[in-house]
């Protein structure tokens, strides 16, 4: 059964069997809102962020997700970065994966046996396959393409600059993006979120750099519209 | 009501939530084994398990060449095995000096440009025409760039919800 | 040298109590544990993950309120069901005292899950509670679980004492009924929303045994088993003779009346298949111990409901539900037995000296009417007391001004006092049985010479 609910300024779409309910899972979210948010004031990371708090004596849940970025600004040789290029402390990139990982975490500890979470276009599922789209950047009320999603290849993450691109900076330069989408398929979330972000803020180089040095699947889409894609999500293609 | 009705109650109760809340707790346990498990991982150049030796850490095990005894291990330099890591292979080498860890040393760190790149998982172009039978697959979610609450009214995935999926 | 009477076997009255108190004090600890375990098993699901921002607890406890209020909810269903272990254990009469004090605090609970989860939403969102209604009314099953929770507020509402008497009684019940909608409409959202059916879960197993039990014992013991028995016993009225002005006899002729099980004291639920009666049921004590073939209740016309039943025609089909209630030798706990009822409170203890088993001197009894007219089956009750050895007093007059004022002005004049007449009181277990006003008289005075509470056994008749 579908279950829609908003968190995070954007819509949760959580699919689970009858007799399963998003009760246990909405706190998982609502909390990680409350905390994370840079549109609400009196969030945590607000009062990081406009310095009425500090960073090291925040909340262990706090550091952990910062450090998480930041080990990730390492991985991606800071493509990735919990800072906005002008300072400022955002999480955004990583505590909405974060909050879909624990979601999921929970759904699997109750022996939920199949399930998808998908959180503003950000898709973690469990059992499956799962027929997935992927929405078209010059058309949003269309697909692009369609994956399955499954064991192993869990979670499909989605970046771009068609919409919503305030929360990639692009490697604290301003240029253009090279590619207006980028999907990547990983085995966790997390993962598949970062690398999508880094791979739009990195361009070219940053999609061979980590289709080489990850275990991800990779679609993208350049502002020419031109298309791009590794071998293992040729293979994901629904009728491929 | 009889006092022993009241404390029985009051006995059984309390037991059965402790038991519920460490149950939970075991759940809350497993749950910061899973965030652990999926932090930070690249799968290495050759296939590396699943078990990746976080970044943050890059000390293998050293493989210590004199034997340990009781009174702990010798002063000297000891080599590490090679370990792969997000940025190649690793070797590290550790300086003890009287039982305690004096120095640590990166012995052999490939260099990012002298890797072999891996063409087998490189993003290849692809042609439009490819992907047309994909899409008018019935799908249960939509994957795109991130929309806001808004924004999501108008989305496909919005119009999937409606319906129930 | 054989003895002349045959001897009575000695019943421990004491150790018979001992063992119903503990079943009474098992069921106590399984009611609120139950509440405990509702909660218990959402924190074992994952719940005890959730305690990590004021949100999230909100959100935690308004989940724990709802399920410790359904739990709550459902335990009253067992209650009102009539289950036999229970009426023996704690009797009809506590069983729905329980079922009543439970009623308000459910719909708090109830109440309060709406509230807190409308809050802790509302601070995860930044926005106020009263928005989230309307993304909550988005969610599947929700719109239904309101209006549920509308009809549990209507039922409370309409049983409190207060509102009760304004309503007729057959009004109360009609809307007591919606209370199994209301449960029937929450359950939805329980399923969809929260999960409470997860597969694989203890939780699972633990809600669907308990509404199988809620539900399952309310069709077995309130329809299946009486039809069963209606049908068996093919009851039918076969007389009704006046026994004062006001005041009437009904007999009743069936098949194998005594394998019903009736102790004195007891009371069935009778509906009486006329055109005019049928829709509605009258619990009545047994005035007589039923013969396999015939039994008899005796009731007087005080609302329009029993007014009616004593007007129905020989040969009306009669369906019953019993028979219950602990108002009966099974609630013995002392060795001597005191017993004291006035007016039309008289016919259950009629019954019960009837079928009680005690030894000549073991009980006193002590008959009140406020005129001659009302001594009801006070001439039976004679033969009775005679046959078994009871000593019995009568005390005719209305209501002293002065001292206890539950006995007659002229005795009180005269110095009778409850500890002149009853000696044994402090040994004794006292059935009192009669109109609310008089009775409360009678358990004050009782109560004040500090005998233990569970051996008062009161009956209060007010219709």
């Amino acid at each position: 059964m579908r279950h829609v609910f908003e968190t995070m300024g954007t819509v949760a779409s959580i699919e689970l069997p009858t007799g399963w309910g998003p009760a246990l899972v909405m706190p998982v979210f609502a909390a990680i809102d409350e905390r994370f948010s840079l549109y609400r004031p009196d969030s945590e990371l607000s009062r990081i962020a406009d310095g009425r708090a500090s960073l090291t004596t925040s909340s262990d849940t706090m550091r952990a997700s910062y450090a998480r970025a930041v080990d990730w600004r390492a991985l991606t040789g800071g493509l990735f970065s919990p800072h906005r290029p002008d300072g400022v402390l955002d999480l955004n990139g990583i505590v909405k994966a974060e909050a879909i990982e624990q979601a999921g975490v929970l759904l699997d500890a109750t022996g939920c046996p199949t399930w998808s979470i998908n959180v503003g276009g950000d898709i973690l599922v469990s059992g499956g396959p799962w027929p997935t789209g992927v929405v078209d950047p010059s058309d949003p009320t269309a697909l692009l393409c369609s994956v399955l999603l499954g064991d192993p290849r869990r979670a499909l993450a989605t970046s771009g600059s068609a919409q919503r691109g305030d929360h990639i900076w692009l490697g604290g330069s301003r240029a253009l993006a090279e590619f207006v989408q980028v999907s990547v398929a990983a085995n966790d979330i997390v993962t598949a979120d970062v690398l999508a972000t880094a791979i739009i803020a990195g361009g070219r180089d940053a999609l061979d750099d980590i289709t080489d040095r990850w275990d991800v699947d990779v679609f993208a889409v350049d502002r020419s519209g031109a298309l791009a894609a590794t071998p293992g999500f040729r293979r994901a293609l629904v009728g491929a | 009501m009889r006092t022993r009705a009241v404390l029985g109650s009051l006995f059984a109760s309390t037991a059965v939530l402790v038991v519920g809340w460490q149950a939970g707790g075991a759940v809350l346990a497993n749950q910061a084994i899973g965030t652990t498990t999926s932090a930070p991982q690249a799968s290495g150049t050759s296939g590396t398990t699943a078990a990746t030796v976080p970044s943050a850490t890059p000390l293998p095990s050293a493989t210590a060449t004199a034997a340990p005894v009781a009174a702990g291990p010798a002063d000297g330099t000891y080599t590490g095995s090679s370990v792969n890591t997000p940025f190649g292979s690793v070797q590290v080498a550790v300086t003890l000096s009287g039982g305690t860890i004096t120095d640590v040393t990166a012995v052999h760190l490939t260099d990012a440009d002298g890797r072999s790149r891996q063409i087998s998982n490189y993003a290849a172009p692809m042609l439009r025409s490819e992907v047309l039978s994909s899409q008018s697959a019935h799908v249960s979610n939509v994957g795109g760039a991130t929309y806001t609450t808004r924004g999501y009214l108008q989305s496909v995935q919005s119009a999937l919800d409606q319906a129930g999926f | 040298m054989p003895q002349r009477f045959s001897t009575l076997p000695r019943v421990n009255h004491k150790r018979t109590y001992a063992r119903r108190a503990r079943r009474a004090d098992l069921l106590v600890m399984l009611l609120w544990t139950s509440g405990a375990a509702a909660a218990a098993l959402f924190l074992a699901s994952g719940g005890a993950a959730q305690f990590t921002t004021p949100a999230a607890i909100m959100t935690s406890l308004g989940i724990i309120t709802g399920l410790i209020g359904t739990d709550f909810i459902l335990v009253m269903l067992v209650l009102a069901a009539r289950i036999p272990a229970i009426d023996r254990a704690i009797g009809h009469d506590r069983a729905i005292a329980v079922h009543r004090s439970l009623g308000k605090p459910a719909l708090y609970l109830i109440l309060a899950h709406g509230a807190l989860l409308l809050i802790g939403y509302g601070m995860s969102t930044g926005f106020n509670p009263i928005a989230e209604i309307g993304p909550m009314l988005a969610l599947p099953d929700m719109p239904i679980a309101f209006v549920g929770t509308g009809l549990l507020i209507a039922v409370v509402v309409t049983s409190l004492v207060a509102v009760r008497r304004k309503f007729s009684y057959e009004g109360w019940h009609l809307v007591h009924l919606l209370s199994y909608i209301a449960v029937a409409f929450a359950l939805p959202h329980q399923l969809s929303v929260g999960g409470i059916l997860a597969d694989g879960t203890v939780q699972r197993a633990y809600w669907i045994a308990l509404y199988l039990i809620a539900f399952g014992s309310i069709a077995i013991f309130r329809f299946i088993e009486p039809t069963i028995s209606s049908l068996r016993h093919r009851i039918t009225v076969s007389g009704v003779t006046t026994v004062a002005p006001g005041v009437t006899s009904i007999h009743f002729a069936g098949k194998n009346l005594r394998s019903l099980g009736a102790s004195g004291g007891q009371f069935f639920i009778w509906r009486f298949w006329t055109k005019r009666t049928w829709w509605h049921s009258h619990p009545i004590s047994l005035s007589a111990m039923p013969t396999s073939t015939s039994a008899r209740i005796t009731v007087r016309d005080l609302g329009r409901g029993s007014a009616r039943i004593s007007a129905v025609p020989v040969g009306t089909k009669v369906s019953i539900e019993g028979p219950y209630g602990l108002f009966s030798d099974a609630a013995r706990t002392a060795p001597k037995l005191a017993i004291i009822a006035a007016g039309i409170g008289v016919t259950p203890i009629r019954a019960f000296l009837e079928h009680a088993r005690f030894a000549p001197g073991e009980a006193t009894i002590l008959l009140r009417a406020s005129t001659e007219e009302e001594t009801y089956h006070w001439d039976e009750i004679r033969d009775i007391a005679a046959a078994k050895g009871a000593l019995c007093y009568v005390m005719i007059g209305h209501r002293s001004p002065v001292g206890a004022g539950w006995m007659s002005e002229s005795d009180v004049r005269r110095g009778v006092t409850l500890a002149a007449a009853f000696p044994d009181l402090a040994r004794s277990d006292v059935y009192l049985c009669g109109p609310t006003a008089w009775l409360d008289l009678v358990e004050k005075d009782v109560r004040a010479t500090r005998i233990p509470a569970h051996q008062i056994h009161a009956e209060r008749f007010d219709w």
